[in-house]
């Protein structure tokens, strides 16, 4: 009866209820699974050094910045080079997945235009592939680790955990711009400078406890922006077990899981809404 | 609804014209969204309603911009109609254009299983049907070779093969056949014969009548959006020329 099973294939109507999204993007997760692969396999084919320049990327931007902060500006942070490692691979995930992600239903639009399938592939295949490399980092990470003598704590078992959440973000934002990308092809421009400021608005290069007090309006301002700034609850995921060695608080671990889920929600219902119209758009 | 039926009602798909095309916000802002109101909607298709019986055969007809792709795509899924219902029910074989997701920097044996899975096939089903797939293809001395080396021939070849090997319940053909040398052509039209033998519910788009005929009892004539007929395959044909030659001309006068 395995003829029966395979035919087994949600009809398809005009009008698709919520539920049926979801499950016909079920019904497509391994499509997902191989566009993932292709994205990696072209990406690193005659490519000398394949995915070590995956690893190699974070190390370098990691030495550079560890001059620049450890030896101009003095930075008191122990084990500097680290506690950057720490917060720039989830960022370079997490920027580099949009970057790359709110083009992928425009590069896509040969298939999108000949072949009925759920449009949120493409976007999701490219936080999956982003996802990937975040894992390869973590080896020359666990490497830097050993090397600076960082203890390996219990906590880092919570790092899976982490990236999971960080990853849930990541694609309701994805999401969201690759379909705001259909309609106003200048986003990926914007978006490009809101990701430049936002690094330097977000606790990647430093901590928000590290900033101490002061009185002036314009850092009570950029204070109260870090407090609504969602990666500020999102970044700790990862460096709190990598570079302090504990388990994320729990009031962060609960905004973190909260702002992730809602953000996947609006993400999702978002492009949902829009995806019938892009093909109008492309 | 059965299994291989489609049933449209009353549907219509507009496209919006703008006068001005605005992508970018920039100019979206400076014309204060003017493009919005200044909007122009083009009717593809209006009014269009037709059931297909599970194992019929219809051959849909029209000039260039009549509406025969639009309606496929509204079959096939890829266009959802802005009024009006199209219900297709089970699994449909679009080959609208044949290799539509192929990358070339893969070889053809990553191409199959990626096509499949653009078809909602798992793996597993995928391996099952490999070698039938390269049999039918007659490329297994090439299936290691990245596709972008294939000649059009080659790559339209893979593309019928994967196609045919998707169970479909509905199989929909947008003048594919044109492609390939004739030998495999008889192969493609050999295969439709078969599906058409086993109860799947066919829709073809063809601008020759000899080949609509071979294989469709049915026609539906398109003209400018609207169904212009449906019926007969050769009284659509009569009634397809008459709507290319233009209007029909009034009573004429014998003189005499």
């Amino acid at each position: 009866m395995t003829e029966v099973a395979e035919r087994a294939v949600p009809a398809i109507a005009t009008s698709r209820t919520r539920r049926s999204a979801i499950a016909d993007l079920f019904h497509y997760r391994q499509l997902v699974a191989m566009l993932v692969v292709r994205e990696l396999k072209v990406r690193y084919k005659r490519s000398l050094l394949g995915m070590l320049w995956t690893m190699l990327n974070p190390l370098l931007l990691m030495a550079v910045y560890t001059v620049v902060f450890a030896t101009i500006m003095r930075s008191p942070q122990r084990n500097f080079a680290l506690f950057l490692l720490s917060g720039l691979l989830p960022w370079l995930f997490f920027s580099t997945a949009i970057l790359q992600g709110l083009t992928s239903i425009l590069t896509n639009q040969e298939l999108i235009r000949k072949v009925r399938l759920p449009q949120a592939v493409f976007p999701l295949s490219v936080v999956g592939s982003n996802l990937v490399n975040f894992a390869l980092s973590l080896f020359p990470l666990f490497l830097l680790m050993a090397v600076v003598r960082q203890r390996f704590t219990p906590a880092l078992l919570f790092l899976p955990a982490g990236i999971f959440v960080l990853a849930l973000f990541t694609s309701g934002v994805t999401l969201l711009f690759s379909t705001f990308t259909v309609f106003f092809r200048d986003v990926r421009h914007l978006t490009e400078v809101l990701l430049q400021m936002l690094l330097y608005l977000s606790p990647v290069l430093y901590d928000q406890q590290l900033l101490g007090e002061r009185s002036e309006w314009w850092f009570r301002a950029f204070n109260l922006f870090l407090r609504l700034n969602p990666l500020t609850y999102l970044l700790p995921l990862f460096r709190d077990p990598v570079y302090y060695g504990r388990l994320p608080s729990l009031p962060v671990l609960a905004i973190a899981s909260l702002e992730s889920a809602l953000m996947l929600a609006v993400g999702f219902l978002v492009f949902h809404r829009l995806a019938p119209r892009h093909v109008h758009y492309l | 609804m059965k299994t291989g039926e489609i049933r449209i009602r009353d549907a219509g798909v507009s496209y919006r014209l703008y006068r001005e095309k605005v992508s970018t916000l920039k100019e979206a802002v400076v014309n204060r969204f003017r493009h919005l109101r200044s909007v122009e909607v083009f009717w593809a298709l209006r009014r269009i309603s037709l059931d297909i019986q599970p194992g019929e055969a219809i051959a849909l007809v029209g000039h260039n911009g009549s509406g025969k792709s639009t309606l496929l795509k509204t079959i096939a899924g890829v266009l959802e109609p802005t009024e009006g219902q199209v219900l297709v029910q089970g699994r449909i074989s679009p080959m609208i254009e044949l290799g539509a997701g192929f990358d070339g920097e893969l070889s053809g044996r990553d191409n199959i299983f990626l096509n499949g899975a653009l078809f909602g096939f798992s793996r597993k089903q995928m391996e099952r049907k490999f070698d039938r797939i390269v049999a039918f293809s007659e490329l297994a001395d090439f299936i290691d070779m990245p596709i972008k080396n294939y000649s059009s021939g080659m790559y339209a070849r893979l593309g019928f093969a994967i196609a045919q090997d998707v169970e479909p319940d509905v199989l929909i053909v947008d003048e594919v056949l044109a492609v390939g040398d004739e030998r495999f052509q008889e192969k493609c039209k050999a295969r439709i014969r078969d599906f058409r033998a086993a109860g799947v519910t066919f829709c073809f788009v063809s601008h020759s009548f000899e080949a609509a005929k071979e294989l469709c009892p049915r026609a539906a004539v398109l003209h400018h959006g609207r169904l212009a007929f449906d019926g007969p395959v050769d009284q659509g044909w009569e009634r397809y020329r008459e709507l290319e030659r233009g209007p029909a001309p009034g009573p004429q006068i014998e003189a005499g």
